[in-house]
């Protein structure tokens, strides 16, 4: 009994070590990258030689990576914003409605991130180049939303899955149509779910690189796509310094999200 | 006026069917139950007068109109959910006002009317809680309140006393009889159980698989079932199978399982025959029990039609169980082998006990024959 005790625990513990060691030992690089993006010389060597700001300063007064920094956050929101809306409204309308499309939806949905990116990014390059989106926002956020919006499609129905549809029924039965009813009684239930599935689409967006490196041209290039011309030419500590900076979006994205999913739990904790 | 038809309605999903032409008129003012068993088809219709389904066929007016095709949002029908289904992240009083916005009644206005609403339900004062950190009686009355601040021509009620415990369920039941009293409007309430649509009803519809078998005032369901479901359904009895040894002007002869020949009373043609299986239905209230049986009874034989047209029948059994039930004491029998129960109020004195001899009596007048297919003998 008590030697029972004693293997279990000792495999639990042998379980977490062995977890957090494979934890850290994927987290490392980020760790190396933003090390090295505080070097004080011009070769990207870890540790660095010498400890400086001098590569965000030199960031700060690029032209070119604030632009990049610029068209990233641009497509990225409005990749979050067309992802959303159509990965809600999809979602929603397949609780709402149990005809046959909506069997199909769920795997046409999921199509694009089947599809290796470089074959979307050539194949989608024709068709912008065809209906002259080329070199637009547009076509980007196009794109990247073709990835993002299966990601919040799943995200919702699994958010939806937890809604009590009765209220939407008690909504319409008390004279709400349908949109009076999905603002005033789905939204509020919801909204901390399309948060966190908007979120997710902007940081897909934002790290996505493939599709970018076909679609952009100089003026929307996008912040992987600008690391990745650069590295070509010199292999500096400013790649470092940019991939901090995602680093910390993303990480702030993901706490935002946290606290937007936990805020109803986080105040009964304070209260 | 708000009188409800609905005209062979039909709802089906798929292969199966949930509702089957279902025909009803529901009077202007009455509370109309509609009692079944889970799976019969009771919520569904409802929430087809609700507009919140489809009927697959078939058609629905209200106040004269049809209404067939209209959603839940433009029909003036308010629904009581199961669940109540309050909104919870808004307050009470919001819930209750939540109709009176859809109509774009001034906010000022809405305020008033929902917390005079609150008021009548006995919630006075909570309109600033949250719905979620209610008792389910409370919840109840919210959303009862929620569903009355719209003033709707019908008020739809889906088993909405279900999840209250006992004593509540009856102190909500009466509230309710006098809430429909005072507001004189339509109400549909939906439950399975018999007691409630004894309790609150005009009229009981009562369903079976999909559908609506019969509808009267709840003393002449009760003694005039239309089937054999319902005999069951609506209280306990006992059902004892037989089969007809002979049809005579004035009486049918049956055999039964019992082991005892008995002699239904008839005043017309029953439409049996020498050879046809019938199930009899002795409800315990129509049963008297005598201690000591009198030998002569026991031999089971001639038991003529009477003057007046009744028949004293009797068998012998032994009591197997006693059951306590606090207002009444249930025997169960054994009759040749055969299993009954009966009941005595449980002020009687004498009480029986397991092993004793005893008669049962009742007159042959009160016996319901029901064919094998379920349906009724007129007798």
């Amino acid at each position: 009994m008590s030697s029972n005790l004693h293997r279990e625990r000792l495999e639990t513990a042998a379980f977490r070590a062995g977890y957090l060691a494979l934890l850290a030992l994927m987290l490392l690089p980020l760790l190396v990258v933003v090390v090295t993006s505080f070097s004080g010389t011009g070769r990207l060597a870890f540790p660095p030689e010498s400890y400086s700001l001098m590569w965000y300063v030199e960031f700060l007064d690029s032209v070119r990576w604030l632009d990049a920094f610029t068209n990233s956050i641009v497509i990225g929101v409005g990749t979050a914003l067309v992802a959303t809306l159509l990965g809600v409204m999809g979602a929603f309308g397949q609780e709402i409605d149990d005809g046959s499309l909506g069997s199909i939806l769920a795997p046409l949905v999921l199509i694009p991130l089947l599809i290796p990116p470089v074959i979307l990014g050539i194949t989608l390059l024709m068709y912008f180049n065809e209906v002259g989106l080329r070199g637009s926002y547009a076509s980007i956020v196009l794109a990247h939303t073709l990835w993002a919006t299966p990601l919040v499609y799943f995200v919702m129905r699994s958010v939806f899955s937890r809604f009590d549809w009765q209220q939407l029924d008690a909504a319409q039965d008390l004279g709400a149509g349908p949109v009076q009813s999905f603002v005033h009684v789905v939204l509020p239930n919801v909204k901390h779910g399309i948060f966190v599935g908007g979120l997710l689409a902007f940081i897909i967006s934002l790290q996505e690189f493939v599709m970018a490196l076909f679609l952009s041209t100089p003026s929307t290039e996008t912040i992987p796509v600008l690391a990745w011309t650069e590295i070509r030419q010199a292999l500096d500590p400013m790649v470092s310094v940019v991939s901090t900076f995602l680093i910390v979006i993303s990480v702030v994205g993901i706490l935002l999200a946290v606290v937007a999913t936990n805020l109803e739990w986080l105040s009964k904790q304070l209260s | 006026m708000s009188e409800i038809t609905l005209n062979e309605l039909e709802k089906r999903y798929g292969e199966t069917t949930a509702v089957e032409d279902v025909s009803v008129e529901i009077r202007d003012g009455e509370l109309l139950c509609l009692l079944g068993p889970s799976g019969s088809g009771k919520s569904t219709t409802l929430r087809m007068i609700a507009g919140l389904e489809t009927p697959t066929d078939g058609e629905i007016t209200l106040a004269g109109a049809d209404v067939t095709d209209q959603p839940a949002y433009e029909r003036n029908t308010s629904t009581v959910f199961q669940d109540w289904a309050l909104f919870p992240h808004k307050t009470v009083l919001e819930n209750v006002a939540f109709g009176l916005k859809m109509r774009d009644v001034p906010k000022e206005e809405r305020r008033e009317r929902a917390e005079a609403m609150l008021e009548r339900v006995q919630m006075g004062g909570y309109g600033d809680e949250d719905p979620t950190t209610l008792s389910g009686g409370q919840k109840q009355r919210v959303a009862l309140a929620r569903s009355l601040a719209v003033n709707p021509d019908v008020l739809l009620l889906d088993e909405p006393l279900s999840n209250l415990d006992k004593r509540l369920r009856e102190d909500m039941q009466i509230e309710l009889r006098e809430i429909h009293e005072d507001l004189e409007e339509t109400f549909v309430h939906v439950t399975h159980d018999q007691d409630e649509a004894f309790t609150l009803a005009d009229r009981i519809g009562i369903m079976d698989q999909g559908e609506l078998i019969q509808v009267g005032e709840p003393t002449e369901v009760y003694e005039n079932p239309a089937n054999r479901f319902i005999e069951g359904f609506l209280g306990d009895t006992n059902f004892v199978g037989s089969e007809v040894v002979g049809v005579t002007d004035g009486a049918v002869r049956v055999e039964t399982e019992l082991g005892y020949e008995l002699v239904l009373p008839t005043d017309r043609d029953p439409d049996v025959a020498e050879g046809t299986e019938l199930t009899l239905s002795l409800r315990p209230e129509v049963l008297s029990i005598e201690r000591n049986p009198t030998a002569d009874a026991a031999e089971g034989a001639e038991q003529p039609v009477l003057a007046d047209g009744s028949t004293l029948n009797a068998v012998v059994g032994t009591v197997e169980n006693v059951l306590y039930r606090g207002s009444t004491v249930r025997y169960s029998v054994s009759v040749n082998g055969t299993a009954m129960f009966a009941e005595r109020t449980g002020a009687s004195t004498d009480a029986l006990t397991a092993g004793e001899e005893i008669r049962i009596e009742w007159d042959g007048t009160d016996v319901l024959a029901f064919r094998a297919d379920g349906s009724r003998v007129t007798l």
